[in-house]
């Protein structure tokens, strides 16, 4: 009897406890969601904000009047130039994945297949190179440039892509020692030569990894201020991040916030945009390289 | 294989093709009679300092031979950009200490040329631009000249209009010689103007006091933090006073305002209205605030009425307001000092430094006649009231020390990141500035080597 009891007792909460839980479990979802999604919604209510409004304080939530002015702004404002910076933002951004995906999969596919006497001190080598921050390297490659009279052009923010990156290098290695061997055999038996072996069969077993490398490097290239700053000079050729952080430029005059967000909304664009289209391959490949 | 062989070719195409460029361009000008020279004017990429692109045709015209050409980086990589420019033998021609680094770092790292020649030779005088000597002699070292002023900002009292009439209190003065108008005094008119909650939104203030740099400071109250000698023997204080009594005085009054009388805003409060390195004035929840006068320069944007007035009589009857003059350089390395120099000396004529007021939005000029203009470019404040201001601030101030002290953005940092446990309440003056006498000394004797 008291069995029955104590099960008819445990049976009654467990029918409503998953309702209850469930619905526990989705209002903390939305807090946490809209927690997360504040400084978004404050991003997107400053940028339609006019500067006054700006300027209150405690702020407003909702825009009293929509200022979608500010979008315009950034492109009619002859002083921000912002259309032209994000064109060579996307220059850069693209050759640079392109570069890096090209160059550091070749590099990783040597040290991940072929064995050769000092090839592990080697890559001990190129991981090393890791380490050196870009501001113990930044001199030294600023005057290597400007000798090769490359000063002022988008080329000395796209090249070093070309040879490779340790950290892409580390990774895309990682991930092709865990192809079997079996396969290149097999690709042998039917006559590939080297560069098809990777061209043919490595690349396109390798997408998750590609599609990590590719959005880091995305990410890296497109949020990039040091090197551009060093490397440009004329107002042509800037890159996003230059300009953005020249409109906070001035400590004597007030920062245009609203433009500014009405800027990053616009910058965030193609970083989303590139998350969204790789995002399935891109989560797969972390888990697949911390697993293996 | 072939992917990088036949990228590797384009640096190479490119470098050919920029060597060609360049050669053909010092070609085409080459030859000694009219021989064309490029300039190189390095800014910040802001448009109150940008807008010199648009002074560039007309001095071309005047000055066939010469051609100017405007670099700029934002704010924060100003100096790594000039660093680097410098070490890669690119530096430009004319610049001026925009960044975090003054004058004196600029002249004990030998960046900045002599002029004195250049200028004799010309038969340069100051009076020819209206520049008072006293402004000249700033950036003169050992009688030689390594800066021309160019702008000349001061420390101003702005003030809330709404929130003097709700508290219906007068509104301050405006002359420097109404001696009735006190620290005690701002004090009191603070007092009746703060509401101290933990509220953000009622909270308000009386007073931000931001008169000059935090080591700077005492100097209101009349004390100084480093020996007398620092302003002759290039900018190296032989002597630290920050555990003699006046100057612990001076800091206890300074943050007194915080924590005693409670009518200024802490640090925390500043941030969440205005953001890391805002102006909390702006949020219209600060009664006064004493600030460098590029803050007239934002007065349209607010949204409450602003007055100007004088900084009120302290301690220091000498000196009551921090001048920031900001100076043009002719780099060490420039191949053109003539040529910089002309480019500098049209800079400051009347009538440019008239047409730059409007250009920047209100660049408060060196040259004293275009000044004229200067005062009355701000809508809804009196040009009469910011002219007695301006001139009040000349007849009593002092330049900023990040001008004059040498190696000052080391220095500068210390007494931020000393003093953060002082203005956040956690410790008291007293006991930090032994601490930071000491780690000054220290730092002084390893930098001042």
């Amino acid at each position: 009897m008291s069995e029955l009891t104590t099960s008819a007792a445990a049976c009654k909460p467990r029918r409503r406890g998953p309702k209850l839980s469930s619905v526990l479990g989705v209002a903390a979802l939305l807090i946490v969601t809209v927690i997360m999604l504040s400084p978004l919604w404050f991003m997107v209510a400053t940028a339609l904000k006019t500067t006054k409004e700006m300027l209150r304080f405690p702020p407003t939530v909702i825009p009293e009047q929509f200022a979608w002015g500010n979008f315009k702004e950034l492109f009619v404002n002859s002083e921000i130039k912002f259309g032209r910076q994000y064109m060579n933002s996307v220059i850069v951004a693209v050759f640079s994945v392109f570069g890096t995906v090209l160059s550091s999969s070749l590099v990783a596919f040597g040290f991940s297949r072929y064995r050769a006497k000092g090839s592990q001190v080697l890559f001990m080598l190129v991981l090393s190179t890791m380490m050196l921050p870009y501001p113990a390297i930044m001199i030294p490659q600023f005057l290597l440039f400007t000798k090769l009279g490359l000063h002022d052009s988008l080329l000395p923010l796209i090249l070093p892509n070309f040879v490779g990156s340790a950290y892409m290098i580390f990774l895309l290695r990682q991930f092709f020692s865990t192809l079997p061997a079996e396969l290149y055999d097999a690709g042998r038996i039917d006559g590939s030569g080297e560069f098809r072996l990777y061209w043919s069969l490595t690349l396109p077993l390798a997408g998750p990894v590609l599609a990590t490398v590719a959005i880091f490097t995305f990410i890296w290239s497109w949020n990039d201020l040091l090197a551009p700053v060093l490397y440009l000079d004329s107002q042509e050729n800037f890159t996003l991040p230059i300009g953005m952080a020249a409109m906070m430029s001035s400590k004597f005059r007030l920062a245009p916030w609203n433009l500014l967000m009405a800027a990053s909304i616009l910058a965030s664009i193609p970083i989303i945009l590139m998350f969204v289209v790789a995002q399935r391959r891109f989560v797969e490949g972390i888990v697949l390289t911390g697993m293996k | 294989m072939r992917g990088k062989g036949k990228w590797a070719t384009v640096p190479l195409g490119a470098a050919v093709l920029t060597a060609m460029t360049a050669t053909g361009c010092s070609g085409g000008g080459g030859g000694s009679g009219g021989e064309k020279v490029t300039i190189t004017h390095y800014t910040i990429d802001s448009p109150d300092r940008t807008f010199v692109e648009k002074l560039i045709p007309d001095f071309e015209k005047a000055h066939p031979n010469i051609k100017v050409k405007v670099t700029k980086a934002p704010y924060e990589q100003f100096d790594s950009k000039l660093q680097s420019a410098i070490a890669a033998k690119n530096a430009p021609d004319v610049t001026s200490h925009w960044g975090y680094g003054g004058f004196m770092e600029y002249y004990n790292k030998g960046m900045l040329m002599d002029l004195t020649p250049y200028l004799e030779e010309g038969g340069f005088k100051a009076s020819d631009y209206n520049i008072p000597d006293s402004v000249m002699d700033i950036y003169k070292v050992d009688g030689k000249t390594y800066g021309i002023p160019l702008n000349s900002y001061v420390t101003v009292m702005l003030y809330n209009k709404d929130l003097f009439d709700k508290a219906k209190l007068e509104y301050p003065p405006t002359d420097y010689e109404d001696k009735s108008w006190t620290f005690d005094k701002m004090v009191d008119y603070a007092k009746k103007m703060t509401v101290d909650s933990t509220n953000l939104a009622e909270a308000q203030y009386g007073v931000d006091f931001g008169w000059g740099e935090r080591d700077q400071r005492p100097q209101y109250f009349g004390a100084n933090v480093y020996s007398e000698d620092t302003w002759t023997n290039g900018g190296k204080p032989t002597e630290i006073n920050l555990s003699k009594p006046e100057t612990i005085d001076a800091y206890k009054k300074i943050y007194g305002l915080i924590w005693d009388q409670k009518v200024s805003p802490t640090a925390a409060f500043s941030k969440s209205v205005s953001g890391q390195f805002g102006d909390p004035f702006l949020s219209g929840k600060i009664g006064m605030s004493v600030v460098g006068s590029w803050s007239l320069a934002s007065a349209k944007d607010f949204s409450f009425n602003v007055g100007v007035a004088a900084v009120p009589q302290g301690p220091n009857e000498k000196v009551r307001s921090v001048l920031y003059v900001d100076p043009l350089f002719v780099l060490k390395d420039s191949k053109h000092p003539k040529e910089a120099l002309e480019w500098i000396k049209y800079l400051i004529t009347t009538e440019v430094q008239e047409k730059s007021i409007e250009l920047s939005g209100g660049n408060p000029p060196v040259n004293q006649k275009a000044a004229e203009k200067y005062y009355s470019n701000f809508e809804g404040i009196d040009p009469e009231q910011i002219k007695q201001v301006y001139e009040g601030a000349f007849k009593y101030g002092f330049e900023s020390y990040n001008h004059l002290i040498s190696n000052y953005s080391q220095i500068n940092e210390l007494f931020i990141n000393e003093l953060a446990p002082v203005e956040n309440g956690d410790k008291k003056a007293e006991e930090v500035l032994p601490v930071i006498e000491e780690k000054l000394k220290k730092l002084l004797q390893r930098v001042n080597e």
